[in-house]
Parts: structure tokens; sequence; C-alpha cells
């Protein structure tokens, strides 16, 4: 979605902030460092969670920080949701997500026998 | 005293966040499809104690969660198999497989007991979620209420996907004809439709968190929300990363 989206605006974005690439974040995306480094604490409930959520804070103010951290807590949800019940991808002929895959590296993911022998 | 009382949190909170929040937890403690309100409550305990359960972190770091055994740090009132189930839905989600729900329904956890499960598990998680990113407190758990389970099973399933049965494509009508008005679906819509409810809460929580069902094609900016779409989709593809979430 992050490269439908940035090609819906027009906009040149790194995949690799997926993977956890800070100046790749930073491609495109207002506040990307700030905002990849945050979600990826959150998600791995690490120790720097502090720190990146004050860092989020001082660049874009609250109501980014806010709306970033429903996001986030979203995604903590839906990643459970899908895995738990083994859903594959709908469509995994489509061009642009095998492209966004292959780019991504994901398959060696466990879940992924989910879609890829489904 | 109110729920999600968000004025004293240090950054404004959207007036909807609050509302959904405390929404499911009205319906939280009460009897659901296949749990009462006293077992709903302690699968949201147990979605809280998953984090810090000492079984749960040596089985993470295992080559496969079986590899370890042990009893998990969990409160009273569940079986067994639903507590190791909601422990991983939070802690090792990306290793359920067909098997291990398999083994469960033969321990005596139904697919439709184990969808509530993980609704449950999930939204609870969800809510919990926006609060730790924030720094604040977890809101404390609501009083279980009494009554009867409905043991609701939609009309129309089919097996055609994933773990579970879930209401096919075709199978919005009826009772579930609120699920995907339009006919417009995907496999993650579909996946606890076992228990309608259960989708239809996570919806609710999903269009303040994220977007509603209805904004999903909108790539620009939403002028309810502080951030654009690109900035949403870096956040929830990170997440997903991180949650190796190969969907």
């Amino acid at each position: 979605m992050l490269r439908v989206s940035a090609m819906q605006n027009a906009t040149e974005i790194d995949l690799q902030a997926i993977n956890g690439d800070a100046d790749g974040a930073a491609v495109g995306i207002e506040f990307g460092r700030e905002l990849m480094r945050f979600a990826e604490s959150v998600a791995s409930r690490d120790e720097a969670l502090d720190q990146h959520r004050q860092a989020l804070l001082e660049a874009a103010g609250p109501a980014v920080l806010v709306d970033a951290a429903a996001v986030a807590a979203n995604f903590q949800r839906m990643v459970r949701i899908a895995d738990s019940v083994g859903i594959p991808v709908d469509n995994m002929s489509n061009e642009l997500g095998q492209q966004v895959r292959a780019e991504l590296g994901i398959e060696r993911f466990p879940s992924a026998g989910n879609s890829v022998a489904a | 005293m109110t729920f999600f009382d968000y004025e004293s949190a240090p950054f404004p909170i959207r007036a909807d966040i609050a509302e959904a929040h405390r929404s499911y937890w009205e319906k939280l403690p009460r009897p659901g499809s296949w749990w009462t309100g006293a077992e709903r409550v302690a699968i949201a305990a147990e979605s809280r104690n998953a984090p810090t359960c000492r079984l749960c972190l040596a089985r993470k770091q295992a080559l496969s969660p079986e590899a370890v055994a042990g009893e998990h740090d969990c409160g009273e009132g569940l079986p067994a198999t639903a507590v190791d189930a909601a422990h991983r839905i939070v802690m090792d989600q990306g290793r359920i497989t067909r098997r291990y729900i398999e083994n469960n329904v033969a321990a005596g956890l139904s697919k439709e007991a184990y969808v509530e499960l993980v609704g449950i598990v999930v939204a609870v998680l969800s809510i919990d979620e926006f609060h730790r990113g924030l720094g604040l407190p977890l809101e404390r758990l609501p009083a279980p209420e009494a009554g009867e389970i409905s043991r609701y099973r939609p009309a129309m399933l089919s097996e055609d996907t994933g773990f579970v049965p879930m209401v096919p494509v075709e199978g919005s009508v009826g009772n579930e004809a609120d699920l995907w008005p339009g006919g417009l679906t995907a496999n993650v819509v579909r996946a606890l439709t076992l228990v309608p409810d259960a989708m239809r809460d996570w919806r609710a929580i999903a269009a303040v968190q994220y977007l509603a069902f209805d904004r999903m094609r909108n790539f620009g900016q939403d002028e309810t929300r502080a951030i654009d779409r690109m900035q949403i989709e870096l956040i929830a593809g990170r997440v997903s990363a991180v949650n190796e979430c190969f969907y």
C-alpha cells in the first residue's frame, strides 16, 4: 500500500524503509525517519520507544504522534488477525505485489507459507 | 468513573478514538457468541499477560514453539488451550498453523471459540498498544457482566481459505449484510467472520486507528488525520515487517 499511495501521489519513495532503512524512510515522506523508528519501536517493544516517541513529537508535533500511535497499534492487531487464521494474500499473481514482495524479501517470513503454498 | 478519559493525557487525543475505545470496553464484558462475560475479560487479561510470560519469551527464541515445554504465566478462569492460544496470538502469531488449531479443536477449543478469542485478544491489544505507544497507562479492565452466550453462527460459511470457516464473498446478506456492503471484501476482512461481531468490533476500532473501509481508496490527505496516506502506510508496513507478517 505504501508503493500504491506513492504512485497515486506521484512521489518517489524508497521501499527499504519497510525493512528499517532510516535513510530510505526519509525519501519522499515527511518525518519518514521519525515515523519509521517510532513504528519499529512499538512493534518490537524495544527500549528506545520513549526516545523515538520524543523525537517524533519534537519533529512533527502531538497530532502526528497520536495518529502515528493509532496506526501502529492498528497494525499490531491486523498482522495477528491475518496470521492467527492463516489467510493467504488475496491475489498472489498481482504484478505490483510480486515486485514489492521480491524487493522486500519477505518470503523468508514463516507466515509466507499461508500464501505461497495456497 | 468513565473509561478512556483522555483529558489528562499529555497530548490531545481525537474524540473519535476515545469513543471507539470506550464502545469496545462496553461490549468486552458482556456475554459473546461463545465465551461468557467473565471469560471474555479473562481473555483480555491474557492479552496483557503474554508479553511478560516467561514461557512465551523462551518459545519466541526457540526454533519451534513446541520445543519448549512449561506453563504460562497467566491468570485464572480459562482452559489451558485458550490461555496458550491467547499468548501465541500476541507473542508468536507467525508460527500458528492449521495443525495447531486442529489440535486445539481436538482438545476442546472449537474454531468458533478460537475466532472469538482472536477477536478479543487483538482488539484489546490494539487499544493497549495505542496507550503504550503514547506512554499512557493501560485502561483497567471492565467488570464482567452475567448472561447467556448466543452460540450464533452465520448462515453462510465456507472453508475456501485460511484455517477456519469464513463468510464467503457472496455471503454478506441477511444478518451479515453489513459486513461488506457493495460486495467488495478481502481475506483479512473475512478472517474473523465465523463470529461476525468479532469482525464488527475490529472494524470499528480500525476506522479510527487507521481508516474506515469507505476511505481505503483515498490515497490523498484525509481531512480527519494529521498524517497523509504515505506516512500511514510507512508505519503500517514497518509494523508488519517487524512482526514478520507476509500478508
